[in-house]
Protein backbone atom coordinates (compact mmCIF):
# COMPACT_ATOMS: atom_id res chain seq x y z
CA UNK A 1 0.00 0.00 0.00
CA UNK A 2 1.55 3.59 -1.06
CA UNK A 3 0.90 4.94 2.36
CA UNK A 4 0.49 4.10 5.94
CA UNK A 5 -2.83 3.50 7.69
CA UNK A 6 -2.38 6.49 10.05
CA UNK A 7 -1.43 9.05 6.73
CA UNK A 8 -4.64 7.87 5.26
CA UNK A 9 -6.88 7.97 8.66
CA UNK A 10 -5.80 11.52 8.46
CA UNK A 11 -6.78 12.13 5.09
CA UNK A 12 -9.93 10.62 5.40
CA UNK A 13 -10.85 12.91 8.16
CA UNK A 14 -9.53 15.94 6.45
CA UNK A 15 -12.07 14.47 3.90
CA UNK A 16 -14.71 14.81 5.84
CA UNK A 17 -14.37 18.12 7.45
CA UNK A 18 -14.50 19.14 3.29
CA UNK A 19 -11.10 19.87 2.63
CA UNK A 20 -10.20 18.73 -1.11
CA UNK A 21 -9.17 15.29 -1.83
CA UNK A 22 -4.99 16.67 -3.31
CA UNK A 23 -5.03 16.10 -7.26
CA UNK A 24 -2.36 13.58 -6.75
CA UNK A 25 -4.32 11.00 -5.11
CA UNK A 26 -7.16 11.20 -7.66
CA UNK A 27 -4.54 10.40 -10.02
CA UNK A 28 -4.22 7.21 -8.70
CA UNK A 29 -7.09 6.43 -8.63
CA UNK A 30 -9.83 3.93 -10.46
CA UNK A 31 -8.33 0.74 -9.60
CA UNK A 32 -10.67 -0.06 -6.79
CA UNK A 33 -14.42 -2.15 -7.56
CA UNK A 34 -16.18 -0.29 -5.34
CA UNK A 35 -19.05 -2.18 -3.49
CA UNK A 36 -22.38 -1.02 -2.65
CA UNK A 37 -24.49 -2.55 0.50
CA UNK A 38 -27.78 -1.50 0.97
CA UNK A 39 -30.84 -1.83 2.52
CA UNK A 40 -33.62 -1.11 5.35
CA UNK A 41 -32.28 -0.90 8.55
CA UNK A 42 -31.44 -4.39 10.60
CA UNK A 43 -31.35 -6.60 7.42
CA UNK A 44 -27.50 -7.66 8.34
CA UNK A 45 -25.76 -5.24 6.08
CA UNK A 46 -22.46 -5.11 8.52
CA UNK A 47 -22.61 -8.66 9.44
CA UNK A 48 -22.64 -9.78 6.21
CA UNK A 49 -19.40 -7.34 5.34
CA UNK A 50 -18.06 -8.94 8.15
CA UNK A 51 -18.77 -12.23 6.04
CA UNK A 52 -17.69 -10.86 2.88
CA UNK A 53 -14.44 -9.65 4.05
CA UNK A 54 -13.70 -12.99 5.27
CA UNK A 55 -14.44 -14.50 1.78
CA UNK A 56 -12.10 -11.70 0.25
CA UNK A 57 -9.23 -12.36 2.34
CA UNK A 58 -9.08 -15.79 1.90
CA UNK A 59 -8.33 -14.73 -1.61
CA UNK A 60 -5.78 -12.02 -0.70
CA UNK A 61 -7.79 -8.89 -1.61
CA UNK A 62 -7.43 -6.31 0.72
CA UNK A 63 -10.18 -4.21 1.76
CA UNK A 64 -11.23 -0.83 2.35
CA UNK A 65 -14.71 -0.31 4.10
CA UNK A 66 -16.92 2.71 4.16
CA UNK A 67 -20.10 2.48 6.86
CA UNK A 68 -22.64 5.01 7.47
CA UNK A 69 -24.86 5.53 10.10
CA UNK A 70 -27.44 8.38 10.39
CA UNK A 71 -26.84 11.26 12.60
CA UNK A 72 -29.12 12.63 15.13
CA UNK A 73 -31.53 15.18 13.93
CA UNK A 74 -31.91 16.51 17.58
CA UNK A 75 -28.52 16.56 19.24
CA UNK A 76 -26.27 16.38 16.62
CA UNK A 77 -24.48 12.97 17.66
CA UNK A 78 -24.58 10.06 16.42
CA UNK A 79 -24.25 6.20 17.71
CA UNK A 80 -21.50 4.49 14.63
CA UNK A 81 -22.33 0.84 15.51
CA UNK A 82 -21.55 -1.07 11.89
CA UNK A 83 -17.84 -1.41 13.07
CA UNK A 84 -19.18 -3.85 15.86
CA UNK A 85 -20.00 -6.25 13.60
CA UNK A 86 -16.76 -6.32 11.71
CA UNK A 87 -14.69 -5.63 14.59
CA UNK A 88 -12.79 -8.67 14.14
CA UNK A 89 -11.07 -7.35 11.68
CA UNK A 90 -9.52 -4.71 12.51
CA UNK A 91 -5.85 -5.92 13.50
CA UNK A 92 -6.14 -7.18 9.71
CA UNK A 93 -3.69 -5.22 8.00
CA UNK A 94 -5.70 -5.88 4.85
CA UNK A 95 -8.57 -4.38 5.84
CA UNK A 96 -9.43 -0.52 7.34
CA UNK A 97 -12.87 0.34 8.14
CA UNK A 98 -14.07 4.10 8.68
CA UNK A 99 -17.58 4.83 10.34
CA UNK A 100 -18.98 8.22 8.84
CA UNK A 101 -22.04 9.64 10.18
CA UNK A 102 -24.12 11.54 7.92
CA UNK A 103 -24.09 14.79 9.24
CA UNK A 104 -27.49 15.95 7.89
CA UNK A 105 -26.39 14.33 4.33
CA UNK A 106 -29.56 12.78 2.99
CA UNK A 107 -29.38 10.07 0.08
CA UNK A 108 -27.85 7.59 2.18
CA UNK A 109 -24.19 8.45 2.29
CA UNK A 110 -21.97 11.32 3.72
CA UNK A 111 -21.50 14.60 2.29
CA UNK A 112 -17.49 13.52 1.22
CA UNK A 113 -18.49 9.97 0.74
CA UNK A 114 -17.38 9.95 -3.29
CA UNK A 115 -14.24 11.72 -1.94
CA UNK A 116 -12.98 8.62 0.57
CA UNK A 117 -14.30 6.09 -1.67
CA UNK A 118 -11.40 7.84 -3.96
CA UNK A 119 -8.75 8.15 -0.71
CA UNK A 120 -9.23 4.14 -0.46
CA UNK A 121 -8.93 3.77 -3.84
CA UNK A 122 -5.64 5.41 -4.19
CA UNK A 123 -4.45 3.72 -0.81
CA UNK A 124 -4.40 0.61 -2.96
CA UNK A 125 -7.29 -1.34 -1.42
CA UNK A 126 -8.39 -4.01 -4.30
CA UNK A 127 -12.78 -3.88 -3.01
CA UNK A 128 -14.19 -0.59 -1.52
CA UNK A 129 -17.29 -1.80 0.37
CA UNK A 130 -19.54 1.30 0.90
CA UNK A 131 -22.65 0.12 3.67
CA UNK A 132 -25.11 3.20 3.30
CA UNK A 133 -27.48 3.99 6.51
CA UNK A 134 -30.56 1.47 7.05
CA UNK A 135 -32.44 3.22 3.61
CA UNK A 136 -36.17 3.31 3.31
CA UNK A 137 -37.52 3.58 -0.39
CA UNK A 138 -36.16 6.87 -1.81
CA UNK A 139 -32.32 6.78 -0.72
CA UNK A 140 -30.15 5.80 -3.64
CA UNK A 141 -27.35 7.73 -3.82
CA UNK A 142 -25.25 4.90 -3.65
CA UNK A 143 -25.89 3.95 -7.34
CA UNK A 144 -24.00 7.10 -7.86
CA UNK A 145 -20.69 5.89 -6.99
CA UNK A 146 -20.93 1.98 -6.95
CA UNK A 147 -20.08 -0.37 -9.46
CA UNK A 148 -21.90 -2.68 -8.38
CA UNK A 149 -25.02 -2.60 -5.93
CA UNK A 150 -26.35 -5.78 -3.75
CA UNK A 151 -29.18 -4.88 -2.07
CA UNK A 152 -29.93 -6.51 1.45
CA UNK A 153 -33.60 -7.63 2.21
CA UNK A 154 -35.07 -10.38 4.71
CA UNK A 155 -38.08 -12.55 4.78
CA UNK A 156 -41.67 -10.70 4.96
CA UNK A 157 -40.70 -7.21 4.39
CA UNK A 158 -43.46 -6.79 2.47
CA UNK A 159 -45.63 -8.17 -0.79
CA UNK A 160 -45.13 -7.82 -4.50
CA UNK A 161 -46.40 -4.15 -4.19
CA UNK A 162 -43.47 -3.39 -2.48
CA UNK A 163 -40.87 -4.62 -4.39
CA UNK A 164 -42.87 -3.74 -7.36
CA UNK A 165 -42.17 0.38 -6.01
CA UNK A 166 -39.80 2.55 -7.54
CA UNK A 167 -36.80 3.59 -5.69
CA UNK A 168 -34.60 1.04 -3.73
CA UNK A 169 -35.36 -2.38 -5.79
CA UNK A 170 -34.30 -0.40 -8.76
CA UNK A 171 -30.90 -0.10 -8.28
CA UNK A 172 -30.51 -3.38 -7.31
CA UNK A 173 -27.60 -5.43 -9.17
CA UNK A 174 -27.82 -8.08 -6.79
CA UNK A 175 -30.74 -8.95 -4.43
CA UNK A 176 -30.01 -10.67 -1.27
CA UNK A 177 -32.17 -11.86 1.47
CA UNK A 178 -30.14 -12.13 4.57
CA UNK A 179 -31.72 -14.44 7.63
CA UNK A 180 -32.76 -16.64 5.30
CA UNK A 181 -32.11 -18.80 8.35
CA UNK A 182 -35.46 -17.35 9.70
CA UNK A 183 -38.09 -19.04 7.38
CA UNK A 184 -38.96 -20.93 4.60
CA UNK A 185 -36.72 -19.68 2.04
CA UNK A 186 -38.58 -20.74 -0.99
CA UNK A 187 -41.33 -18.42 -0.15
CA UNK A 188 -38.79 -15.39 0.36
CA UNK A 189 -37.12 -16.16 -3.15
CA UNK A 190 -40.65 -15.90 -4.87
CA UNK A 191 -41.50 -12.70 -2.94
CA UNK A 192 -38.57 -11.35 -3.78
CA UNK A 193 -37.73 -12.40 -7.40
CA UNK A 194 -37.61 -9.14 -9.09
CA UNK A 195 -39.98 -8.40 -12.21
CA UNK A 196 -38.82 -9.74 -15.78
CA UNK A 197 -37.73 -6.20 -17.46
CA UNK A 198 -35.52 -7.44 -20.19
CA UNK A 199 -32.02 -6.32 -18.45
CA UNK A 200 -29.01 -7.83 -20.27
CA UNK A 201 -27.62 -8.46 -16.61
CA UNK A 202 -29.83 -10.71 -14.96
CA UNK A 203 -30.54 -9.44 -11.35
CA UNK A 204 -29.91 -12.99 -9.36
CA UNK A 205 -31.63 -13.43 -5.94
CA UNK A 206 -29.60 -14.80 -3.33
CA UNK A 207 -30.26 -16.43 0.25
CA UNK A 208 -27.78 -15.61 2.64
CA UNK A 209 -27.25 -16.02 6.62
CA UNK A 210 -24.68 -14.17 7.65
CA UNK A 211 -25.18 -15.70 11.10
CA UNK A 212 -24.28 -19.24 10.21
CA UNK A 213 -22.18 -17.92 6.75
CA UNK A 214 -24.49 -19.76 4.32
CA UNK A 215 -24.84 -18.28 0.92
CA UNK A 216 -21.54 -15.93 1.37
CA UNK A 217 -19.46 -17.85 -1.22
CA UNK A 218 -22.47 -17.48 -3.60
CA UNK A 219 -22.92 -14.04 -2.99
CA UNK A 220 -19.36 -13.16 -3.76
CA UNK A 221 -20.02 -15.26 -7.20
CA UNK A 222 -22.63 -13.34 -7.82
CA UNK A 223 -20.58 -9.92 -7.11
CA UNK A 224 -17.53 -11.55 -9.54
CA UNK A 225 -20.02 -12.35 -11.95
CA UNK A 226 -21.46 -8.62 -12.31
CA UNK A 227 -18.12 -7.04 -12.74
CA UNK A 228 -17.01 -9.45 -15.34
CA UNK A 229 -20.35 -8.09 -16.64
CA UNK A 230 -19.61 -4.84 -16.08
CA UNK A 231 -16.64 -5.14 -17.97
CA UNK A 232 -17.50 -7.21 -21.29
CA UNK A 233 -20.49 -4.74 -21.58
CA UNK A 234 -18.68 -1.80 -21.56
CA UNK A 235 -21.34 -0.98 -18.69
CA UNK A 236 -18.69 -0.12 -16.21
CA UNK A 237 -17.06 2.80 -18.23
CA UNK A 238 -20.47 4.11 -18.41
CA UNK A 239 -20.98 3.74 -14.62
CA UNK A 240 -18.09 5.68 -13.96
CA UNK A 241 -18.41 8.51 -16.43
CA UNK A 242 -22.12 9.10 -14.83
CA UNK A 243 -20.17 8.44 -11.15
CA UNK A 244 -17.59 11.36 -12.48
CA UNK A 245 -20.27 13.92 -13.74
CA UNK A 246 -22.73 13.13 -10.78
CA UNK A 247 -19.57 13.58 -8.15
CA UNK A 248 -18.68 17.13 -10.03
CA UNK A 249 -22.06 18.39 -10.11
CA UNK A 250 -22.35 17.52 -6.18
CA UNK A 251 -19.48 19.95 -5.68
CA UNK A 252 -20.35 22.51 -7.54
CA UNK A 253 -23.99 22.76 -6.17
CA UNK A 254 -22.39 22.41 -2.88
CA UNK A 255 -19.77 25.41 -3.30
CA UNK A 256 -22.98 27.42 -5.25
CA UNK A 257 -25.28 26.53 -2.11
CA UNK A 258 -22.65 28.34 0.70
CA UNK A 259 -22.03 31.03 -1.58
CA UNK A 260 -25.62 31.57 -1.73
CA UNK A 261 -26.10 31.17 1.69
CA UNK A 262 -23.18 33.54 1.96
CA UNK A 263 -24.66 36.15 0.17
CA UNK A 264 -28.02 36.35 1.51
CA UNK A 265 -26.53 37.55 4.82
CA UNK A 266 -26.51 40.89 3.14
CA UNK A 267 -29.50 43.37 4.98
CA UNK A 268 -30.98 43.48 1.41
CA UNK A 269 -31.41 39.84 1.01
CA UNK A 270 -32.94 39.66 4.87
CA UNK A 271 -35.23 42.42 4.48
CA UNK A 272 -36.10 40.08 1.37
CA UNK A 273 -36.78 36.86 3.24
CA UNK A 274 -38.48 39.10 6.02
CA UNK A 275 -41.31 40.21 3.21
CA UNK A 276 -42.05 36.58 2.58
CA UNK A 277 -42.30 35.66 6.27
CA UNK A 278 -44.53 38.94 6.30
CA UNK A 279 -46.39 37.85 3.30
CA UNK A 280 -45.93 41.30 1.70
CA UNK A 281 -43.68 39.36 -1.13
CA UNK A 282 -44.83 36.02 -2.58
CA UNK A 283 -41.77 33.24 -2.34
CA UNK A 284 -41.34 33.47 -6.35
CA UNK A 285 -40.91 37.20 -6.87
CA UNK A 286 -38.70 36.83 -3.57
CA UNK A 287 -36.49 34.66 -5.66
CA UNK A 288 -37.03 37.48 -8.64
CA UNK A 289 -35.80 39.60 -6.97
CA UNK A 290 -32.72 38.19 -4.91
CA UNK A 291 -31.82 36.34 -8.41
CA UNK A 292 -31.82 40.31 -9.82
CA UNK A 293 -30.76 42.54 -7.08
CA UNK A 294 -28.16 40.36 -4.68
CA UNK A 295 -27.06 37.81 -6.81
CA UNK A 296 -27.13 39.90 -10.44
CA UNK A 297 -28.24 37.94 -12.81
CA UNK B 1 -19.13 23.23 10.36
CA UNK B 2 -17.77 22.29 14.07
CA UNK B 3 -16.53 18.68 13.68
CA UNK B 4 -18.29 16.78 16.62
CA UNK B 5 -16.16 14.87 19.32
CA UNK B 6 -15.65 11.28 18.02
CA UNK B 7 -15.17 8.83 21.00
CA UNK B 8 -14.97 5.26 20.28
CA UNK B 9 -16.78 2.82 23.55
CA UNK B 10 -14.95 -0.28 23.82
CA UNK B 11 -14.72 -3.05 26.41
CA UNK B 12 -12.07 -4.94 26.72
CA UNK B 13 -11.11 -8.71 27.72
CA UNK B 14 -13.82 -11.28 28.78
CA UNK B 15 -16.59 -9.04 30.16
CA UNK B 16 -19.90 -9.66 28.74
CA UNK B 17 -21.61 -6.69 31.18
CA UNK B 18 -22.67 -4.26 28.42
CA UNK B 19 -25.09 -2.42 29.83
CA UNK B 20 -22.98 0.26 31.17
CA UNK B 21 -20.86 0.97 28.32
CA UNK B 22 -24.21 1.35 26.32
CA UNK B 23 -25.87 3.45 27.91
CA UNK B 24 -22.63 5.81 28.51
CA UNK B 25 -22.39 5.35 24.07
CA UNK B 26 -26.08 6.66 24.15
CA UNK B 27 -25.66 9.73 26.65
CA UNK B 28 -22.49 11.05 24.60
CA UNK B 29 -24.35 10.19 21.48
CA UNK B 30 -27.11 12.87 22.72
CA UNK B 31 -24.45 15.42 23.94
CA UNK B 32 -24.04 15.64 20.33
CA UNK B 33 -20.93 13.35 20.09
CA UNK B 34 -20.05 10.66 17.38
CA UNK B 35 -19.35 7.31 19.37
CA UNK B 36 -18.08 4.77 17.79
CA UNK B 37 -19.46 1.58 19.73
CA UNK B 38 -17.27 -1.65 19.43
CA UNK B 39 -19.23 -4.18 22.20
CA UNK B 40 -17.42 -6.25 24.12
CA UNK B 41 -14.62 -8.52 24.10
CA UNK B 42 -12.62 -6.77 22.10
CA UNK B 43 -9.14 -7.27 22.28
CA UNK B 44 -6.61 -4.36 22.97
CA UNK B 45 -5.01 -4.46 19.66
CA UNK B 46 -9.05 -4.27 17.98
CA UNK B 47 -9.25 -1.30 20.06
CA UNK B 48 -6.32 0.63 19.31
CA UNK B 49 -6.34 -0.25 15.75
CA UNK B 50 -10.05 0.89 15.61
CA UNK B 51 -9.40 4.42 16.92
CA UNK B 52 -6.17 4.82 14.37
CA UNK B 53 -9.32 3.84 11.68
CA UNK B 54 -11.60 5.97 12.92
CA UNK B 55 -9.37 8.86 13.89
CA UNK B 56 -11.44 9.55 17.14
CA UNK B 57 -10.70 12.24 19.85
CA UNK B 58 -11.21 10.11 22.49
CA UNK B 59 -11.21 6.37 23.85
CA UNK B 60 -13.47 5.05 26.76
CA UNK B 61 -12.94 1.31 28.14
CA UNK B 62 -15.14 -0.83 30.42
CA UNK B 63 -14.51 -3.13 32.41
CA UNK B 64 -17.08 -4.46 35.15
CA UNK B 65 -15.18 -8.09 35.56
CA UNK B 66 -11.93 -7.52 37.31
CA UNK B 67 -9.39 -7.35 34.53
CA UNK B 68 -9.21 -3.58 33.73
CA UNK B 69 -5.21 -3.27 35.10
CA UNK B 70 -4.19 -6.41 32.51
CA UNK B 71 -6.33 -4.78 29.58
CA UNK B 72 -6.11 -1.21 30.04
CA UNK B 73 -2.34 -1.79 30.63
CA UNK B 74 -1.87 -3.11 27.23
CA UNK B 75 -4.09 -0.49 25.72
CA UNK B 76 -1.96 2.06 26.96
CA UNK B 77 1.26 0.59 25.50
CA UNK B 78 -0.06 -0.31 21.94
CA UNK B 79 -0.98 3.28 21.74
CA UNK B 80 2.46 4.81 22.91
CA UNK B 81 3.95 2.04 20.63
CA UNK B 82 2.04 2.69 17.78
CA UNK B 83 3.18 6.71 18.12
CA UNK B 84 -0.70 7.61 18.46
CA UNK B 85 -0.63 11.25 19.80
CA UNK B 86 -3.95 13.57 20.97
CA UNK B 87 -6.09 11.08 21.74
CA UNK B 88 -7.63 11.14 25.50
CA UNK B 89 -8.39 8.17 27.55
CA UNK B 90 -11.14 7.54 30.05
CA UNK B 91 -12.01 4.42 31.65
CA UNK B 92 -15.13 3.33 33.93
CA UNK B 93 -16.78 0.66 35.73
CA UNK B 94 -15.91 -1.48 38.64
CA UNK B 95 -12.62 -0.13 39.18
CA UNK B 96 -10.88 -0.04 42.87
CA UNK B 97 -9.23 3.69 43.77
CA UNK B 98 -5.87 2.02 44.34
CA UNK B 99 -6.52 0.77 40.83
CA UNK B 100 -7.89 3.91 39.61
CA UNK B 101 -4.43 5.64 40.71
CA UNK B 102 -2.53 3.52 39.17
CA UNK B 103 -4.04 3.66 36.00
CA UNK B 104 -4.10 7.14 36.40
CA UNK B 105 -0.54 7.36 35.58
CA UNK B 106 -0.37 5.08 32.76
CA UNK B 107 -2.02 7.79 31.43
CA UNK B 108 -5.44 7.56 31.60
CA UNK B 109 -7.24 10.85 32.14
CA UNK B 110 -10.04 9.42 34.47
CA UNK B 111 -11.87 7.17 35.85
CA UNK B 112 -15.80 7.56 36.31
CA UNK B 113 -17.12 4.74 38.65
CA UNK B 114 -20.51 3.73 39.72
CA UNK B 115 -22.71 6.83 40.13
CA UNK B 116 -20.89 8.70 37.96
CA UNK B 117 -23.76 11.05 36.00
CA UNK B 118 -23.59 11.17 31.84
CA UNK B 119 -23.53 13.98 31.94
CA UNK B 120 -20.42 14.67 34.35
CA UNK B 121 -18.55 12.39 31.45
CA UNK B 122 -19.73 14.79 28.72
CA UNK B 123 -18.96 17.55 30.28
CA UNK B 124 -15.62 16.00 30.67
CA UNK B 125 -14.77 15.38 27.39
CA UNK B 126 -15.69 18.98 26.04
CA UNK B 127 -13.48 20.22 28.24
CA UNK B 128 -10.62 18.07 27.67
CA UNK B 129 -10.61 17.07 24.28
CA UNK B 130 -8.23 19.22 22.31
CA UNK B 131 -9.48 21.02 19.45
CA UNK B 132 -8.28 19.59 15.85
Amino acid sequence: MSMTGKELTKLVTRLEAGEPLPAEFYARTGNARILGITGPPGVGKSSLIDRLIDELRRQGKTVGVIAVDPTSPISGGALLGDRLRMQRHSEDDGVFIRSLATRHHHGGLTDATPQIIHALDAAGFDIVIVETVGTGQDEVEVAEVADTVAVILMPELGDEIQRAKSGLMEIADILVINKADLMNAGTARREARPPNDGQKWERPTLHTSAKSGEGITILWGAIEAHQAYLVSSCELARRRERAARAEVIRLLQSRMSASILQSLEAPRAQNILTDVAQRKLDPYDAVERLSREVFGS
Amino acid sequence: MKRPIKVLIAKAGLDGHERGALVVAMGLRDAGMEVVYTGIRNTPEQIVQAAIQEDVNAIGLSSLSGGHMAQFTRVMELLKKENVKGVLVFAGGIIPDEDARKLKKLGIQEVFGPGSSIASIAEFLKKRVRPR
